[in-house]
């Protein structure tokens, strides 16, 4: 964990408002599901840091843990902070904290690993497809020009099939469908999306008596735990600190679905 | 009372309050610091003048359900609901390792009743390595929290001179500016034995969704912080200096040390940073560097700066 203002390599527009950002950085080691927080502008306003998953780790040839000379985050432009980091060039400065959070429990190869994407949940499944072999990534995106997000996959050992909303490429409808398919009894689901989505295959998952890990998205403040702004309410009752609820940042933001109050998000 | 001050501290810089020697006038908010331990990767806690814990009650709290924060402009909105591990759990597994730093500890603390208060400040006081303690009377989060004793200038009063009996340690009382005049405030706490006075808690706000017509918190309501608030805190800590007594600490939206001076231009003798700890967790250390250097630019000292305002 640190805080260092690091060089953008390139942040270029992959897809409608969806971007990639390279920033030059040492990284600390890095796990599948990390994260880090960025300050997208010196000012005032918006005064806070946003969060964004680790899509790569550049120059890096590592498995379960990731070394490199710099990380690739992939974000969509959702308001004013993503748009200020959409407007940024090559070779500006910007100030980074992490890597954050812990990562999704890497697979101990006795299961048959499915991710299940939805949209920008993509992001933390492609470090974790590149360390894991014949894994299958279902992907649900809105359009085609979303879904062409899962041609990064083939520097993957991972298969992929692909739903979309509008049908313009894959099968058309929802990916937790996809899931219900793909299921079998030595399955291990990791997902990542919305909260909807991680919902369903959180259901469809306990009801085949798999295990499925999710990894979680809130507003956050600080990113470190201190705030306790990014809570979720657990169904289990911690009983070391006495308590329900759950920080996204520092306790995930992956959790074992079967940790997670559904009903309260 | 209170610990150690690293001899290399700047002179010029120290300020004695309640007691209490800092080695520099910045300290952290409490709720925006955790338990201070969580931020040794970021930063020095040595390089602090003290810090404030998270706010403790007799037994663990859970909590607000969620959203329990939201972004504004220029600051955030917060109901956390006072979570927090309850001070015996404080006091066991956080104060040891916190107490080795070089810096003041001060605890936070609130309950629902006076006992609950009394009880919390007793087993604090019987405690090593706590130098004072900051009273919450003021966190508008929480229905049944501290809002009737921090808006209600007889019912503060009880809870500072039930705490002040309950503790061997220094009080200080934190304040809310939800209130019409704070002057009234400032008396009440005082005439009952506060210490000192530290100010302002949060401002009681709201955010709606408009699409949606929701609230955007889980709690209708929550408290505001960060810069957006700084002209109104100057503004009440400079009010609160023309009556008080006892010494100030001020705080509200403080991002660097030109923020930290105004208010100690304007009559405090210590700052609390707090939700600049969220966006650059060094902070803290930097306000008090930047503040070393103001002193020494001007060739003047803290006890010097403080309520040096030039009006007309």
């Amino acid at each position: 964990m640190e805080s260092a203002a690091v060089k953008i390599l390139y942040n270029k527009e992959v897809a409608p408002k969806y971007f990639k950002l390279g920033l030059s950085w040492k990284t600390p080691p890095i796990a599948p599901g990390h994260f880090v927080m960025l300050r997208v502008s010196d000012g005032l306003d918006p005064l806070l840091r946003r969060p964004f998953g680790i899509y790569n780790v550049l120059g890096s040839k590592g498995k379960g843990t990731f070394k490199g000379n710099g990380i690739e985050l992939v974000y969509q432009v959702v308001g004013k902070g993503t748009q200020i980091l959409a407007n940024k060039a090559a070779g500006e400065t910007i100030n980074l904290l992490g890597p954050l959070g812990n990562g999704f429990p890497h697979p101990d190869g006795s299961k048959k690993i499915i991710m299940i994407a939805g949209g920008m949940g993509i992001v933390p499944l492609h470090m974790l497809a590149k360390s894991t072999e014949g894994a299958v990534l279902l992907y649900g995106a809105r359009d085609k020009k979303v879904a062409s997000m899962a041609k990064d996959f083939k520097d993957t050992k991972c298969k992929v099939k692909i739903a979309t909303e509008d049908g313009s490429v894959g099968k058309k409808g929802l990916v937790t469908e996809l899931l219900k398919t793909e299921l079998k009894s030595d399955s291990v689901v990791y997902a990542c999306g919305p909260v909807g989505m991680l919902k369903q295959a959180s259901i469809i998952s306990q009801a085949a008596g798999v295990k499925c890990y999710v990894s979680l998205e809130r507003s956050m403040a600080c990113g470190i735990g201190v705030c306790l702004g990014c809570a979720v309410k657990a169904k289990t009752h911690n009983e070391k600190e006495n308590k329900n609820y759950r920080m996204v940042c520092s306790e995930g933001p992956v959790f074992d679905s079967e940790e997670i109050d559904w009903d309260a998000l | 009372m209170g610990r150690t001050v690293n001899k290399k501290a700047n002179p010029k810089l120290g300020v004695e309050i309640a007691g209490i020697k800092f080695r520099n006038p910045v300290m952290t908010a409490s709720g925006t610091f955790g338990y201070g331990l969580e931020f040794t990767p970021y930063t020095d806690l040595n390089k602090l003048g003290g810090i404030v814990v998270k706010g403790l009650s007799l037994n663990p709290r859970q909590g607000n359900p969620s959203p329990r924060i939201v972004e504004t402009p220029c600051g955030m909105l917060n109901a956390i609901g006072l979570q927090n591990v309850g001070v015996d759990y404080f006091i066991k597994e956080k104060l040891p390792a916190l107490r080795k730093y070089k810096t003041q500890i001060i605890a936070n603390i609130f309950g629902e009743t006076i006992e609950d208060y009394m009880e919390v400040a007793k087993r604090l006081s019987d405690s090593e390595g706590v130098s004072a303690i900051e009273i919450n009377i003021s966190c508008p989060n929480v229905k049944k929290g501290g809002i009737v004793f921090g808006t209600d200038p007889s019912e503060a009063a009880k809870v500072v001179s039930a705490v002040k009996g309950s503790s061997r340690l220094p009080i200080i009382t934190k304040l809310s500016p939800n209130v019409t005049d704070i002057k009234v405030m400032v008396k009440a706490v005082e005439e009952a034995g506060a210490d000192a006075i530290s100010l302002i808690n949060t401002l009681t706000g709201m955010v709606i969704d408009v699409e949606k017509r929701k609230p955007v918190l889980a709690t209708i309501t929550g408290g505001l912080s960060g810069p957006a608030i700084r002209p109104v805190a100057v503004r009440m800590v400079w009010q609160a200096k023309q009556v008080a007594k006892v010494p100030l600490i001020g705080m509200g939206g403080i991002m660097n040390a030109r923020d930290a001076l105004e208010f100690i231009i304007a009559g405090a003798s210590a700052v609390q940073v707090g939700t600049a700890n969220f966006v650059d967790p060094d902070s803290a250390a930097k306000v008090a560097d930047g503040i070393e250097e103001y002193i020494t630019r001007h060739k003047t000292s803290l006890k010097d700066l403080i309520g040096s305002m030039k009006v007309g």
